[in-house]
């Protein structure tokens, strides 16, 4: 393929600013496009009251893939994490508009039942919140108050399931007895992930699970998200332009934007393959951000 | 948005720092390519020798930089134009590298060749490669230093006589093949012409380095200058 270079399309030049051409690219690869989506946003936005929180976002995120959310302070992207399992119902002056769709539907529709939303996309928070009981009952109770209706026996084979899946089995096998808050703060996250995995879901979310974290724990957490995503769609928000770049292999950029009143509003800048938006990104906005030039 | 601000001041100064290092080499990489053909082309044994003691320079920055490039990549895990613009320094550093590399070659032969019978019409053509690959290494320099992609795309049809002087010499070669001694030292001037070639080919690689630069595409150059995406990011 010979191509002619397009002035039409522009990226930052290595000094700085500068416009500079962009060789075309071959069209997209059909094979990317058939990935299925298990959640997809349609002109979502989202108000606290008043405020509008983030704007007009429409996204689709892939079956069996991983999906990181980064952006700035302010810029909305927990705030559309939330928004994507109905959890900003719990908050009372939140405000969802648009559509999410879920295989399809809408979750906001009428008549749907958020509960079973939030069974089926899991998530996982920022600081790890295991319930204070023992390692097993963190993940028993869970299972047992979203409708487990096993014998004993199934349920510790549930128990040893999710926390095999967490990486957890082998380092608590031993003292399933003890309370999950005897576990280092990497352990009390992966009881948080074992816990979100025993209720089956299908899509697992989570907001900064590794902010709280050391480097080692980090990495095990990544680790684990990888093997994840063969049986789970993991979304991931993170503050950490590294971990999107190891882990994720869609990234969507997030920025703020000042309206005439002044009202800082998030918008999506980008969403593209994790690999081109961290050499290559299409938007400026995205290029300063990544590089530290940022306002 | 509030005016933009650099928030990673101390990396871009590191690495502006870094690159004029590596820049530092663009000047001694075209007087060794000078001095390399004058010695071999005068049989001037002492600047041949001056030729190699000057390469251990450059394998001295070459050092440096590769030791400063891997900390600065470490402590500082740099995205977007500035991953791109790391990892078109390292492949610069390498390319000053192997110029180097080069102009040794042809100055050991210098000191090989000395004494030995010479055709001049072949010691012309090699100074006629010189005077083509020399602007190559300019040119390449300051498409990357100006961002410049119409200039780095001048570079392979800067490259096109290279090539065809190179393939010229085997010619050149063969007609004194009824001559031992001349057959010898022939032999020795394909070598160098073949190092000529090659920093040639080293500054169209460095050009197309530059467009990846520029663009965020790997690609490589045809015939006409056009660019040939190697890959593409969105597959």
């Amino acid at each position: 393929m010979t191509n002619e270079t397009s002035t039409e399309e522009t990226v930052t030049s290595p000094a700085g600013d500068v416009p500079v051409p962009r060789i075309e690219r071959a069209a997209s690869s059909p094979a990317v496009n058939s990935v299925p989506n298990v959640i997809e946003t349609r002109g979502m936005s989202v108000f606290y009251g008043d405020f509008l929180a983030v704007a007009d976002v429409s996204l689709d995120f892939a079956k069996n893939q991983i999906s990181a959310l980064i952006g700035p302070s302010g810029c909305g992207k927990s705030t559309v994490l939330r928004s994507l399992n109905r959890m900003n119902d719990l908050v009372p002056t939140a405000r969802t508009v648009g559509e999410v769709h879920y295989h399809g539907e809408n979750i906001y529709a009428e008549g749907i039942d958020p509960v079973r939303v939030r069974r089926t996309i899991g998530m996982v928070f920022q600081k790890p919140n295991p319930f204070p009981k023992s390692i097993h009952d963190n993940i028993a109770w869970g299972a047992k108050v979203n409708g487990f209706k096993g014998n004993k026996t199934d349920m510790e084979g549930l128990v040893e399931e999710a926390l095999r899946a967490a990486a957890l089995w082998d380092e608590v096998k031993d003292k399933l007895a003890d309370s999950g808050y005897s576990l280092s703060g990497g352990q009390q996250q992966r009881l948080c992930i074992a816990r979100a995995i025993a209720t089956k879901p299908d899509v697992i979310l989570m907001d900064e699970p590794c902010s709280s974290l050391d480097p080692i724990a980090t990495l095990r957490i990544e680790e684990l998200m990888l093997e994840l995503k063969e049986n789970y769609s993991i979304i991931i928000v993170t503050h950490n332009m590294q971990q999107a770049a190891r882990v994720s292999d869609k990234t969507a950029f997030f920025n703020v934007k000042l309206d005439d009143t002044g009202m800082r509003t998030g918008r999506l800048v980008e969403y593209s393959p994790t690999d081109q938006l961290f050499t290559s990104p299409r938007e400026k906005d995205t290029e300063d951000y990544i590089t530290g030039r940022f306002g | 948005m509030t005016d933009i601000k650099d928030t990673n001041v101390h990396f871009h100064q590191e690495l502006e720092e870094l690159e004029r290092k590596v820049l530092s080499m663009v000047d001694r990489a075209e007087q060794m390519v000078d001095m390399a053909v004058e010695a071999v082309t005068t049989d001037d044994v002492d600047l041949a020798a001056e030729v190699i003691e000057r390469d251990n320079g450059i394998d001295q920055t070459y050092l440096e930089v590769h030791q400063d490039w891997t900390a600065l990549m470490a402590r500082n895990q740099p995205m977007g134009s500035d991953l791109r613009r790391m990892t078109s320094l390292i492949q610069l550093n390498v390319t000053f590298e192997r110029m180097g590399d080069q102009c040794v070659n042809i100055a050991k032969i210098a000191q090989f060749n000395a004494g030995l019978p010479r055709v001049e019409r072949i010691c012309e053509q090699i100074r006629e490669m010189r005077d083509l690959v020399r602007p190559m290494i300019r040119t390449a320099i300051e498409a990357y230093v100006r961002a410049d992609l119409d200039e780095a795309r001048l570079l392979p049809a800067m490259d096109h006589p290279v090539d065809r002087l190179n393939a010229n010499m085997y010619k050149e070669t063969v007609a004194v093949r009824d001559n031992p001694k001349l057959l010898e030292w022939a032999t020795k001037m394909l070598m160098v012409s073949r190092a000529l070639e090659r920093v040639g080919d080293q500054a169209v690689d460095f050009a197309e380095q530059t467009a990846y630069l520029i663009t965020g595409e790997w690609v490589e150059f045809d015939e006409e200058g056009l660019a040939r995406v190697l890959n593409d990011s969105d597959d």
